[in-house]
């Protein structure tokens, strides 16, 4: 008799089991639904074709100048020797958007003051890292900007740089 | 049979001593009571409100402007909103100074950080819905801080926002969190809360032995001894912060522009702790580690093993240190940073 009852409660037991386990997977399968389903339907938003920006002819940005182009969240900058720079607006500290303040020739951010210099490198913390850039190219005597992909960097180097085709 | 519903949330006697005010300082009922009251404000906000730039802000405007008592309505929700983050940590810590989270309360303890974890969901959510220039770079500060979380980081923050900036994907998210998923889920948890309580033999009643024991036993009917004390406190809460909200707008900034962050831009008080820890520790510790630990400790705390289920002085020291720096971080970086993060007076 007390075999038979052991037998019967470790076969419920069995069975308890097999039902808990059978939920746990049911609900491992609802969860990767759901987020599969949300994550599916904020991809389209993400995903953008990539974008030649024309910023304008390449007279237009003389050396030294520091042209925001509203449409790319971005800054076109032409350094002293001529060279070009696309630089995001977005500090890298936490997202502000950071204006260039002429008086002073650097970009000041006004969340938490850091501040970058022409070429995007960090003159002051907190921001860990130089602005962002765009990849800058030429068409005949237009500036072209790939703004689909902020390329990060740490630093500014020199070969980060565009120099314009002479025209011949 | 709504009576018998009932007793499963209120017993029809409960012993005196429960009656103590200083039990609980009354923060979980005036939590469940800024609950409803929200739901009540949101459901009249939602009305009017739309979930989309520019009309997000526009409506909110019309809802201040021209809708009969909507500016009152609105300053109920911006203010309880932020008014509940506060209620909700204090009974938390409440609840933990007075050890009421062992045993029969353990499950509850787990219940109850769901619901703070909702509640700072939902005021997060909301805090982008006027879409003016206050919400919007708030929220873009917020978010950022996600970046800094080595691998996973980035693909969060642009899940979260819908892309790379905080734009229409993101307020339609937050508009379906704090409208739908906040409420619903809440509504879940927090009967699960106080069906627990009831479970567990009402509130803990700690304090002097002896006489505990006969006031203990010393019963006595619910209508209308408790009921009376929680109408009545219920009534002198709701109408200090009604006067609060005739006296006190709720800001709304100019209309949320991506091109532009305002001078002096802060993310949500309640992370300003964490923004302030940013400034001086590695962020990897400030946004992710930091978090994680607290949010480990709260789940694990009930159970670590104690003799009579008491919780050790020195712990309870330890939290209450912890939880006054963060205090101290969280106000310096409310009221003593000016524009540019300088430190400053409030004055
Ligand atoms: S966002 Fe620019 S310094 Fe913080």
């Amino acid at each position: 008799m007390a075999m038979v009852e052991n037998v019967s409660s470790s076969r419920r037991s069995f069975l308890t089991k097999i039902w808990i386990g059978l939920g746990v997977v049911a609900l491992l399968q609802f969860f990767t639904g759901a987020v599969t389903y949300f994550g599916s339907g904020r991809k389209q938003a993400e995903k953008k074709p990539v974008t030649l920006l024309q910023a304008g002819i390449i007279t237009d940005f003389p050396p030294g100048s520091v042209t925001p182009i509203a449409k790319g969240h971005l800054y076109l900058n032409c350094l002293d020797d001529g060279s070009f720079l696309a630089i995001s607006r977005k500090c890298t500290h936490l997202g502000c958007a950071v204006p260039w303040i002429e008086e002073r020739k650097q970009f000041e951010c006004p969340c938490h003051a850091s501040v970058f210099d022409i070429t995007g490198a960090v003159l002051k913390s907190p921001a860990p890292r130089a602005l962002d850039l765009y990849t800058v190219s030429f068409e005949k005597n237009m500036v072209m900007i790939n703004t689909s992909n902020p390329i990060k960097r740490t630093s500014f180097t020199h070969d980060q740089l565009v120099y314009a085709p002479k025209p011949s | 049979m709504s009576r018998n519903l009932l007793l499963h949330f209120r017993p029809q006697q409960i012993s005196a001593a429960a009656l103590r005010f200083t039990l609980t300082w009354g923060l979980g009922g005036m939590a469940a009571l800024m609950i409803v009251q929200q739901l009540v404000t949101g459901l009249l906000l939602d009305i009017f409100y739309h979930p989309l730039p520019v009309q997000a802000y526009e409506s909110v405007q019309h809802i201040q402007s021209t809708i009969f008592l909507g500016r009152l309505v609105r300053n109920l929700h911006h203010w309880i909103g932020h008014v509940l983050i506060v209620v909700v940590l204090l009974h938390l810590l409440r609840v933990f100074l007075s050890g009421a989270f062992y045993s029969s309360r353990r499950a509850n303890w787990l219940v109850g950080l769901g619901l703070a974890a909702l509640v700072l969901l939902a005021n997060f959510s909301g805090y982008l819905l006027p879409w003016d220039q206050l919400s919007y770079w708030a929220v873009t500060i917020a978010t950022s801080m996600l970046s800094y979380i080595p691998l996973i980081g980035i693909p969060c923050q642009e899940l979260i926002r819908g892309g790379t900036d905080v734009g229409a994907a993101t307020l339609q998210l937050f508009y379906f969190i704090h409208t739908s998923f906040v409420p619903a889920t809440l509504f879940f948890l927090m009967t699960y809360h106080f069906w627990f309580v009831r479970k567990a033999g009402g509130v803990l009643i700690s304090g002097n032995k002896t006489t505990d024991k006969q006031e203990k036993r010393n019963l006595v009917p619910v209508v209308p001894n408790l009921l009376v004390r929680e109408l009545s406190f219920a009534a002198i809460v709701t109408s200090v912060i009604v006067i609060f909200s005739m006296r006190f707008d709720a800001p709304l900034g100019a209309m949320a522009n991506p091109h532009l962050t305002p001078e002096s831009v802060k993310a949500p008080w309640y992370f300003l702790g964490a923004q302030e820890l940013l400034l001086h520790a590695p962020p990897l510790v400030a946004v992710f580690f930091l978090p994680l630990f607290i949010g480990s400790f709260l789940i694990l705390l009930p159970f670590v093993k104690t003799v009579e289920d008491k919780t050790h002085p020195l712990l309870k020291t330890l939290v209450l240190i912890g939880f006054g720096f963060l205090l101290i971080l969280t106000i310096t970086g409310i009221w003593f940073r000016g524009p540019g993060m300088r430190l400053m007076w409030p004055w």
